[in-house]
């Protein structure tokens, strides 16, 4: 069973407990009003679908119930990090550059 | 010789649920601790499910917090004999062995396909919360796979 970190547990729980999120870091605008409808649709439905490393939101719905952030590898399945909600994108603010950062 | 395990019906209780940022005299996350008249669980960095005696009005919480009485939403089970971890093990994905998953531990996690929180009272004691629509179907299960052991 594949096993994911939750943050906020600090423990690697079944996947089973989880719930998938989307895409993450895609903040909602601050004037949508400002936006032309193709600006608005692009923050509506256009997203990355990385082919590799990519990062997503996960919830650990059925155990603490927070939302939290992932990067999994998307041909592999392979989780290299969680982090909490709120954290900047890995590599931005840390200088974590791939698995080798471990699970934080 | 006494059977492996039990599972019995928790007599009545009073449950609230709490949410607060500024938890005082609470236990941490996936831990429980004495509360009032009876516990506190710990389910989330912001969670906690209190289980007091029956009858028990909300208790005082300082500072902001949102306490919502559950009681009518959740019946427990408790499983208990020296095969108590062995039976609950076959539907739940979390490894109940006694170093990963000490006494005093409680956490929500799903119970073939049901979500429960379950709690360790003791090395061989377990208390099952589940919520009420779902608990008869965990009971049947938790029976069918004793049956078994």
């Amino acid at each position: 069973m594949l096993l994911i970190h939750c943050p906020y547990c600090d423990e690697r729980r079944p996947e089973l407990e989880f719930g998938y999120a989307g895409e993450a870091h895609i903040a909602r605008p601050p004037k949508p009003d400002d936006m032309t409808d193709a600006e608005w649709e692009t923050y509506l439905f256009v997203r990355t679908n990385a082919r590799g490393r990519h990062f997503e939101r996960w919830r650990h719905i059925h155990g603490c119930g927070r939302f939290f952030n992932a990067v999994r590898d998307t041909v592999t399945d392979r989780f290299e990090r969680t982090y909490k909600a709120g954290v900047p994108r890995p590599g931005e603010a840390d200088g974590w550059t791939g698995e080798t950062g471990g699970i934080v | 010789m006494a059977d492996p395990v039990t599972i019995a019906w928790a007599p009545p209780a009073a449950r609230y649920s709490l949410r607060t940022r500024a938890p005082q005299g609470l236990p941490p996350i996936l831990a429980s601790a004495p509360f009032a008249d009876g516990h506190a669980l710990g389910l989330g960095p912001d969670e906690w499910l209190l289980l007091l005696p029956d009858g028990t009005p909300p208790p005082v919480i300082d500072g902001l917090h949102a306490l919502t009485d559950i009681g009518h939403r959740n019946l427990a089970l408790l499983v208990e004999g020296p095969a108590a971890a062995t039976l609950i093990q076959g539907g739940v994905a979390l490894d109940l062995s006694l170093d990963t998953f000490p006494v005093s531990k409680a956490t929500r996690t799903v119970h073939d396909g049901v979500e429960i929180i379950l709690w360790r009272t003791g090395e061989t004691a377990f208390r099952i919360e589940a919520w009420r629509s779902f608990a008869g179907h965990l009971h049947a299960a938790l029976r069918l796979a004793a049956g078994d052991l």
